[in-house]
């Protein structure tokens, strides 16, 4: 029984996979659809929705971690060291940065995509799109994986500035130490390789977390329940690859 | 009746079978409009759903400017239905665009033409079709939910219209709405077909399908025609 149900997740995520890189070759493939403007008009809505929208949410949660992260930091390491600055730079650039901004795009964007595009696959307007000569593909899949993915890596860097900045601030204010020494050491121990690979998770996540939410809301039967499942599924299903390929890439990268 | 040139044949549905559908045979040519009365939806979304690209019919052949849409790859058969402005009962409209975008987004999409620019041929088509200019402007900024039926088919005859496609099909146009309103919906269908466009209407065995004047007429039950 056990190995039966194991079975079944083991293939449910195997056809997960398969689908997933299907949809996002074929988006891939057809990127030069944004130069038509309906196309590009949904492609800066999803910026604006995915991104702009989120600023809120991501400058609460930036101002927090950075607060907490920092607090951890200098009651262990002590305030205007070094060493601080090299932690900050490693937990908020290389980890928290990707990782926070993958978690609320995925709350935010993988629900409501998935649920908007399963809703219009119910109400049988993806064969109104095709009536008017309109690949699904095109107008649908391509804007939202490109508008998601631009998003989150902008999204990523505006937390790290954010988390960084108040963490210092906080620090600088409660223990009475510098707050330009530290920021200056995390510009100085900054590199190339750091700035890379926090960029790339941002690109990794943008399309897995646009890829996997389009699939969820695409194939959706034809009955209204499929709405919410589509969601949830999508979600938790980010969750697991964020966080996987987050250790994997983190691991390669830095080990 | 006129007579064609299989250059002219714009539709061609030759014993086409699916489901309730029985066999068609359909002949239609530029400049033409036929009628095909069907007593159930059933009928009708069978028929639709093979014109559209949607269903493939069991058994028998459907040809669009000449063509099988069935045996197209997936680009060519879209390319294929942008030749054709579709009327579905519902409007067909996208739930997240509003009006004015659902109007303008074949145009944009296919032509590259700008919303400004298509801005004033909106409006000279509007009042072709008789749509008064005082509410033209309150219909295309609502979402389609917020349309009543007669305007959601009236913003996709527009849709249709602003392609000038080489076929007009309108499915169940006037049913379910005031007898007035769905006669002032098939005369601008009547008048969106003009000069040259083919237009194939599926309506319902009423009295105002009746008086829609038609080169070709057809009439299919479930036991066929």
């Amino acid at each position: 029984m056990l190995a039966e149900k194991i079975g079944r997740v083991v293939l449910e995520a195997l056809r997960d996979g398969v689908g997933f890189f299907a949809l996002l070759r074929q988006a891939a493939g057809r990127w030069r659809a944004l130069a038509r403007w309906p196309v590009r008009q949904v492609f800066y809505k999803q910026i604006y929705f995915t991104g702009i929208e989120a600023l809120g949410a991501i400058s609460v949660i930036a101002t927090l971690a950075g607060i907490a992260i920092t607090t951890q930091i200098v009651s262990l390491a002590g305030a205007d060291k070094a060493l601080t600055s090299r932690i900050m730079l490693w937990t908020i650039v290389r980890e928290l940065g990707p990782l926070f901004a993958a978690i609320v795009v995925t709350a935010r964007s993988s629900s409501a995509t998935a649920s908007e595009l399963a809703g219009m696959s119910i109400r049988g307007e993806l064969d109104s799109l095709r009536r008017l000569g309109i690949a699904p593909l095109d107008y649908l899949v391509v804007p939202r994986v490109a508008g998601i993915t631009v998003a989150i890596m902008a999204v990523t860097v505006y937390f790290q500035f954010i988390a960084i900045i108040t963490g210092f601030a906080f620090t600088a204010l409660v223990y009475q130490s510098s707050f330009f020494t530290p920021l200056a050491d995390v510009v100085s121990i900054l590199s190339l390789h750091e700035v890379s690979i926090s960029l790339f998770k941002g690109l990794v996540f943008g399309l897995v977390i646009s890829g996997i939410s389009c699939l969820y809301g695409l194939r959706v039967q034809h009955s209204i329940t499929a709405v919410p499942r589509a969601a949830t599924g999508a979600v938790m299903r980010n969750l697991i690859a964020v966080f996987f390929l987050d250790g994997v890439i983190s691991y390669v990268a830095f080990f | 009746m006129s007579r064609s040139s299989d250059r002219d044949i714009v539709l061609r549905l030759d014993r086409v079978v699916r489901g309730p559908l029985g066999p068609v045979d359909l002949i239609l040519s530029a400049g033409e409009t036929a009628k095909v009365i069907v007593e159930s939806r059933a009928v009708a979304e069978e028929l639709f759903g093979i014109l559209a690209g949607q269903l493939l019919p069991a058994s028998g052949r459907i040809e669009l400017f000449g063509q099988d849409p069935a045996a197209l790859s997936e680009p060519a058969r879209l390319d294929l239905l942008a030749r054709v402005g579709f009327v579905p009962e519902d409007g067909g409209l996208i739930s997240n665009l509003k009006a004015w975008e659902n109007l303008i987004l074949p145009a944009t999409y296919h032509r590259g033409e700008s919303p400004a620019a298509l801005e004033s041929r909106v409006s000279a088509l509007a009042k072709r079709l008789g749509v008064p200019a005082a509410s033209l402007a309150t219909l295309l900024g609502k979402l389609p939910d917020q349309l009543t039926l007669a305007e959601r088919r009236q913003v996709a005859l527009l849709r249709a219209a602003l392609m000038k496609p080489s076929l007009l099909v309108c499915d169940f146009l006037h049913a379910g709405l005031d007898r007035a309103a769905g006669e002032a919906l098939l005369k601008a269908a009547a008048t969106v077909a003009e000069p040259a466009p083919a237009i194939l209407h599926l309506c319902p065995d009423d009295a105002v399908s009746a008086r829609i004047t038609a080169d070709r007429s057809l009439r299919l039950g479930a036991e066929g025609p």
